[in-house]
C-alpha cells in the first residue's frame, strides 16, 4: 500500500527558502502564513556561531495530536498517511491548532475578502499595471476549489474562509494527479524528497537508505512521516536569526 | 386593592416585587450584556482578528484565551449545585436547605454561561451547534465538554431543579397573583399528595446520587482537554483532572457563598440563611481549598525538581517570569482565604462578611490559576525554535466576558423576581 512521506536532506538545505514561496503561490495562502516553514538558527556566541537550516512543513504524523482531538472529525488522516483538513466542516475551535506540537497550522482569523485582498496581487491596480502592462491576470489556483481524493471533502487550500484552520496538505491537489508537492518540485538543490516510504525501491527509500535520519520531536510519539536526513534535531539554546512577519498588515 | 398590591402581598421573598433598587440592578445588568452582544457581533462580522487571540508557532501567539479560561471557569462554578443538594442528601444537612435551590440556579446559568462562552470563542459558531451533533467525536476530549457538561449534566440539573421547585409552584398557583398562570404551568399537576411527595423525594434521592458522578466525570472531561495533551508542555499529566474537579469545588463553593449572602441581605432572611450555612460551607471551602493548594505543590515541586528544558522554561515563566504576578497572586489569595476560614473555623464563630471576602479571593484565585493553564503553556511552551510568544486580551474579550457575567447576574435576578429562590416554609 502507498504510505506517503517527505525526506528534508539538512546536509542539502541552504535556507533558500524557494520552498515557502512556491507553497504560498501554489496554495495562496495569505499573509503571515507558512504552511512551509524554514527555519534559519544559529547556535553559540560570536565569533563561534554555527547556522542551520530546518524546512518545517507539516509532519503528517501516523499517530497525529490534531486528528485525535477535532470535536468534528474535520481533520482527519488517509489511509495514505496526508493529514487534511475538511475546510466545511471545521467548526473552529482550535484546538488541533493548541494539540500540535510542531506549531503548523493556521486559524483564518479574518473575513475572507480582507484575507483576499492581503494575499492576492491586484494586477489591476495601477502601479502593478504600470510594471506587468496589465497582460498578467490576477492569479488563483482553480485546484484549490475542488474536492479532493475518495473522500470527495474540500482539503486543499480552498478559500482561507474565515473561522476554520489551515496547514500544508501535501499539496493533495497535486499529489493525486501524480505530481509532487510544490515546495520539492521547486527545491533548487532537491534537499526535499517526496514519495512511497513502503515501496522499497521508491527513489525517497532508495535516498534515505543508509543514511542517518531522525524525525522532529520524535519522543513525543506522534510519528511523524517527514524524515530529516543529516544535520541534527535544533538544540535548546538555538535561537532564530530572523523573524518572519506575525502580523498581517493591510 | 389593585392587582399589584395584591401580589405584594401574596408572593413570598420579594417574587414579582421591583424596587427602584431591582431595577437598577436589572438595568445596569441589561446594558452590560447588550454591550457583550454587541462586541460579540463586531467579533462575527470582522473575524476573531479583533481578539488578542493570534496563531501558535512563527506568528507566537495563543489561539486559546480568556474564552477558554473562562469557558473552564464557568464549568468550575457549576460545582456548586449537585454537591450541595448531595450534601444535603447524603450526609443529611438539613441546615443547608435554605440555599439549596440558588446552589442548583447557579450550577445551571454557571452552565448555560460555559456553553455560550465555548460559543464565543469557535471561529464557525453556527456550524459549530449543527457539526456537534452530526459528526461528534468521543475519541476527543472536547467530547465530554459539549456531551458530558453541558449536555448531560445541564439538563440533569435542570430536571433536579425543576422536581424540587414544583411542590412550591403548586403551593403558589393557589393564591391570586400575575404569575399564577405560570406557576398552574411549572407545578404541572403536582398537588402535594403525599404519594406525590413521596415518588419526588425518591427521585430527587436517585437524581442527585446519579449526577455525582456525573460532577466527576464532566469536571475531569475538562481536565482532560489540557491533561491529555503531550505537545504542550505543562498540560500534559494525570493530576489535571483531579485537580480540575477539587478547583471547580473551589470556585463554585466561594460561588455560592457569595450568591448565598446576597440573597441574605437582598431579602432580609437572616432567619432562613443562618450562619450555620456559612459555617458548613466555609469548612467545605477549607478542605478544598487545601486540596488544591497541596496539587500546587506537588506539581510545581515536581517541575522543579528535574524537567526537561520546555518545561522548565515554563515553569520559569510562572514561578519568576511574565506570569509571576499572577501565580504568586492567586496563591496568596488562595493563602489568604485559607487563612480567613481557617481562623474563623478554629475559633468556631463565623463572620458573613468574612466569608465573602473569602468566597471573592478564591474566585479571584480560580480566574487567575484557569488564565494559568491556558495561556502560558502556548506563548512559552513552543518545542520548535519559535521562541517566546505572547498575548494581551482586547477590549473586545473583556467586554464578551463581563457580558457573561451580566447576563448571568440577570439570570439569577430575574429567576429570584418569578420564583422564591429559597424552598418556602410551612405558611409561607
Amino acid at each position: 500500500m502507498t504510505k506517503y512521506a517527505m525526506a528534508v536532506d539538512l546536509d542539502r538545505c541552504q535556507g533558500c527558502r524557494a520552498c515557502m514561496e512556491a507553497c504560498k503561490i501554489e496554495n495562496n495562502t495569505p499573509q503571515a502564513v507558512f504552511w512551509m516553514y524554514v527555519f534559519r538558527t544559529e547556535t553559540g556566541e560570536y565569533p563561534d556561531t554555527k547556522q542551520s537550516f530546518l524546512p518545517r512543513p507539516c509532519q503528517h504524523c501516523n499517530n497525529p495530536p490534531c486528528v485525535k482531538v477535532c470535536p468534528v472529525g474535520a481533520r482527519f488522516r488517509r489511509e495514505e498517511g496526508i493529514v487534511l483538513t475538511d475546510f466545511e466542516r471545521c467548526i473552529g475551535c482550535r484546538y488541533c491548532e493548541v494539540a500540535c506540537p510542531y506549531g503548523v497550522n493556521y486559524f483564518n482569523w479574518r473575513q475572507p475578502m480582507a484575507a483576499l485582498e492581503a494575499y492576492e496581487l491586484d494586477f489591476t491596480d495601477p502601479d502593478t499595471s504600470a510594471v506587468t502592462g496589465g497582460v498578467i491576470p490576477s492569479y488563483k489556483n482553480p485546484d484549490l476549489d475542488q474536492l479532493q481524493g475518495e473522500e470527495q471533502r474540500l482539503t486543499a487550500g480552498s478559500a482561507h474562509n474565515v473561522g476554520v484552520i489551515e496547514k500544508c496538505t501535501f499539496c493533495v491537489q497535486r499529489v493525486d494527479k501524480g505530481l509532487q508537492p510544490a515546495c520539492v518540485e521547486t527545491c533548487p538543490v532537491s534537499a526535499l524528497q517526496f514519495g512511497d516510504i513502503e515501496d522499497t525501491d521508491s527513489p525517497l527509500s532508495v535516498y534515505v537508505r543508509n543514511r542517518s535520519t531522525f524525525k522532529l520531536l520524535e519522543e513525543l510519539g506522534t510519528d511523524p512521516s517527514v524524515i530529516y536526513l543529516g544535520g541534527s534535531p535544533p538544540p535548546s539554546d538555538v535561537r532564530e536569526i530572523e523573524r518572519p512577519l506575525t502580523e498581517v498588515t493591510s | 386593592m389593585t392587582a399589584e398590591t395584591m401580589t405584594k402581598r401574596e408572593l413570598p421573598q420579594g417574587v414579582g416585587m421591583l424596587t427602584p433598587g431591582w431595577l437598577a440592578f436589572f438595568a445596569v445588568a441589561i446594558i452590560a450584556a447588550v454591550a457583550g452582544l454587541l462586541a460579540y457581533t463586531n467579533q462575527l462580522n470582522q473575524g476573531m482578528i479583533v481578539t488578542g487571540l493570534r496563531d501558535l508557532g512563527t506568528v507566537r501567539g495563543a489561539p486559546w484565551s480568556l474564552y477558554v479560561a473562562f469557558d473552564v471557569y464557568f464549568v468550575g462554578v457549576s460545582f456548586a449545585g449537585i454537591s450541595t443538594a448531595a450534601l444535603i442528601r447524603l450526609f443529611n444537612i438539613e441546615k443547608l436547605k435554605s440555599v439549596a435551590r440558588m446552589a442548583e440556579l447557579l450550577t445551571v446559568v454557571a452552565l448555560l454561561l460555559a456553553a455560550l462562552a465555548i460559543m464565543a470563542d469557535l471561529g464557525q459558531p453556527l456550524r459549530g451547534i449543527v457539526n456537534l451533533f452530526r459528526y461528534g467525536r468521543p475519541q476527543s476530549p472536547f467530547f465530554g465538554t459539549f456531551a458530558l457538561v453541558i449536555a448531560g449534566y445541564l439538563f440533569a440539573s435542570l430536571a433536579y431543579l425543576y422536581i424540587t421547585s414544583r411542590k412550591d409552584a403548586a403551593r403558589l398557583a393557589e393564591r391570586p397573583s400575575r404569575l399564577r398562570g405560570l406557576y398552574r404551568v411549572w407545578a404541572a399537576g403536582y398537588k402535594d399528595t403525599p404519594a406525590q411527595r413521596q415518588r419526588d423525594r425518591l427521585v430527587t434521592f436517585w437524581l442527585a446520587l446519579a449526577i455525582l458522578p456525573l460532577l466527576i466525570t464532566a469536571h475531569s472531561s475538562l481536565g482532560f482537554v489540557f491533561g491529555l495533551q503531550v505537545g504542550r508542555p505543562g498540560w500534559f499529566g494525570s493530576l489535571q483532572a483531579p485537580a480540575f474537579v477539587v478547583m471547580a469545588g473551589v470556585s463554585g463553593i466561594g460561588h455560592l457563598i457569595i450568591l448565598a449572602a446576597l440573597v441574605r441581605s437582598a431579602l432580609r432572611a437572616d432567619r432562613r440563611i443562618t450562619i450555620d450555612v456559612f459555617a458548613w460551607l466555609g469548612r467545605l471551602l477549607l478542605v478544598l481549598v487545601f486540596t488544591y493548594l497541596y496539587f500546587t505543590v506537588v506539581e510545581v515541586l515536581t517541575t522543579i525538581y528535574q524537567a526537561s528544558a520546555t518545561e522548565q522554561g515554563l515553569s520559569d515563566a510562572l514561578l519568576t517570569g511574565r506570569y509571576a504576578w499572577i501565580f504568586w497572586g492567586s496563591i496568596a489569595s488562595l493563602l489568604a482565604a485559607v487563612a480567613i476560614l481557617g481562623w474563623m473555623a478554629l475559633m468556631r464563630s463565623w463572620s458573613v462578611g468574612w466569608s465573602v471576602f473569602a468566597g471573592i479571593l478564591v474566585n479571584v484565585a480560580a480566574v487567575g490559576k484557569r488564565y494559568l493553564i491556558v495561556v502560558p503553556s502556548q506563548t512559552h511552551g513552543q518545542l520548535l525554535p519559535y521562541g517566546t510568544g505572547s498575548y494581551s486580551p482586547t477590549w473586545v474579550e473583556y467586554v464578551i466576558i463581563a457580558g457573561l457575567f451580566a447576563l448571568g447576574a440577570l439570570m439569577i435576578g430575574g429567576f429570584m423576581k418569578i420564583f422564591p429562590i429559597m424552598p418556602m416554609e410551612e405558611g409561607e
